[in-house]
């Protein structure tokens, strides 16, 4: 279970990007986070990585409030949770498969299990052939697909998705999130998705979160997105 | 496994030297240089203080008696001397065997030989003082005594040898600490450059769970490596510099035998050298980090 309990955010510069949030999120839910750019998406996703620390609240992940891990404990947070970035966040100068690999190098994996669990994913997202590619070899929805077999790669609880159809055309957005739906489904991942795609939140028909202007406004299951919440 | 993961993390790093040689090459000739002139130091210094040594076992002092002074006086002069405490042998040469060692001399030259007997020889004694710098000491006390005619001191020669290798170590720590301090600058300046030209992968690395040691150690071990480099260029160089001018330098030196030198020294000299390298570009880099990521 994840678990915000009246979460603030204020940054420095006065910009109130969280106001008194609290929420709970089931292990295994799927669940998008929709409003308009700048209502406090990223930020709220980037609470559950310790990228960010609220001004106020708890953050919690299973019984832990993850606020009170020490510095030396983050690494190991963030090996439980899987990350899309809105920019991908690929190296160009490494291979399709030396991106995939580097959250087990990080982990101390040795090479023959990096090899067999890198293949694994690599197939499952369609991407094996396109292993010795470079990133600027692909096209955009194989990019996302990268960056999501990436963010799979270990096995995490959460995956963390900031955006991941912002830059792709409409069937490729779609195959994207059919391919997040497939691991939620498979793998029992527990997956936040930040979005403000109209066409893709109402045709999964899963959790929808709504906020604006750093609050929640509504909290739906199986909810929709209107157009009107989108330009508000 | 950590043992293969830290192997693994080397293959890392030099796959990054190479990928990027020019600064590696800026790191390492400056380490090489500042361990090479620090190498030359230390040999100038060792070679310094074998020279001062040896003058220091040779008798440094000789006080040469009126031909009237009796032995009972002689021997009470020698007693004085010896109760300074400075000195390390007291030996009485009489006129016998000056004329013993005169004749040794001489033995080639023997129109010099001819017509000298003990009477012409005065006698004396050599005296081997503890430390250089009580020369002077012995000097003024034995010139006091009216028996003795004349001393012999080699007093000055010592003093400018103190002196020289007074200034040949204070130059050599104000040079090297220099040198080393420009290595340790350019080592910062590298790494840091390395940090910034890999931001986007130690950005994503910190966001898929590397934990600090793991992104640091790559630059800690570069770091290393233009450390043990640098420092085994400069022994070696040092070696050959040496080796070559082996000649030359026991020429120079005359009686004073310092070749061939111990092989060992060299070994010593690497692994001192290695160790301060290591320390420095290890140094360097831990800045660097902490500068650029603060990593701690």
């Amino acid at each position: 279970m994840i678990k915000l309990d009246k979460v603030t955010k204020k940054y420095p510069s006065g910009q109130l990007a969280l106001d008194d949030v609290s929420l709970e999120i089931k292990e295994g839910e799927f669940v998008f986070l929709v409003g308009p750019s700048g209502v406090g998406k990223t930020t709220f996703l980037r609470l559950f990585t310790r990228e960010v620390r609220p001004t106020s609240g708890r953050v919690l992940i299973g019984e832990q409030d993850i606020l009170m891990l020490s510095a030396k404990k983050v690494p190991y947070l963030r090996r439980r949770i899987g990350t899309i970035f809105q920019d991908f966040k690929l190296l160009l100068d490494r291979t399709i498969f030396e991106n995939v690999a580097v959250p087990l190098e990080v982990t101390g994996k040795s090479e023959k299990e990096i090899e067999r669990e890198v293949s694994e994913i690599l197939e499952s997202v369609g991407l094996l052939e396109k292993a010795n590619s470079f990133p600027i070899q692909l096209s955009g929805g194989e990019v996302q697909r990268t960056a999501i077999a990436r963010a799979i790669v270990g096995g995490p609880q959460i995956l963390l998705a900031d955006e991941p159809t912002a830059d792709l055309d409409p069937l490729t957005a779609e195959s994207v999130v059919d391919l997040l739906d497939k691991i939620n489904k498979e793998r029992k991942t527990t997956i936040i998705m930040a979005t403000h795609n109209v066409q893709i939140v109402n045709k999964y028909k899963k959790r929808v979160v709504s906020m604006k202007k750093g609050k929640i406004t509504s909290d739906e299951k199986e909810g929709r997105y209107e157009a009107g919440q989108k330009d508000s | 496994m950590k043992r293969r993961a830290d192997m693994k993390q080397v293959k890392k790093t030099v796959k990054i030297l190479r990928r990027s040689p020019y600064q590696a090459i800026a790191a390492l000739l400056a380490m090489s240089l500042t361990f090479f002139v620090s190498s030359v130091f230390v040999v100038l210094i060792i070679g310094g203080q074998v020279v001062l040594n040896y003058i220091e076992q040779r008798p440094q002092v000789i006080a040469f008696f009126k031909d009237e002074t009796p032995n009972s006086k002689i021997t009470e002069i020698i007693g004085k001397v010896k109760a300074t405490g400075y000195t390390k042998e007291v030996k009485f040469v009489s006129k016998d065997e000056a004329l013993a060692i005169y004749r040794e001399r001489n033995k080639d030259e023997p129109l010099l030989l001819q017509s000298v007997s003990a009477d012409f020889l005065p006698a004396s004694i050599d005296i081997s003082v503890t430390q250089a710098s009580d020369v002077g000491k012995i000097t003024s006390l034995v010139k006091n005594y009216p028996d003795v005619e004349k001393v012999i001191t080699p007093e000055d020669l010592v003093k400018q040898l103190v002196k020289w290798t007074q200034a040949i170590r204070m130059g050599g720590i104000i040079f090297v600490s220099t040198l080393m301090s420009i290595s340790f600058l350019i080592i910062i300046m590298v790494v840091g450059m390395r940090i910034a030209l890999r931001r986007d992968e130690i950005n994503i690395m910190s966001l898929v769970g590397a934990t600090r040691s793991y992104i640091a150690k790559p630059f800690l071990i570069e770091g290393a490596i233009y450390g043990v480099i640098g420092a085994s260029v400069a022994t070696f160089l040092t070696y050959v510099l040496l080796l070559a001018n082996a000649r030359g330098i026991q020429d120079f030196l005359g009686p004073i035998q310092v070749f061939p030198i111990d092989p060992l020294f060299f070994v010593y000299l690497w692994i001192g050298e290695v160790a301060v390298a290591v320390f420095l570009g290890v140094a360097g880099a831990s800045l660097a980090l902490y500068r650029y990521l603060r990593i701690k």
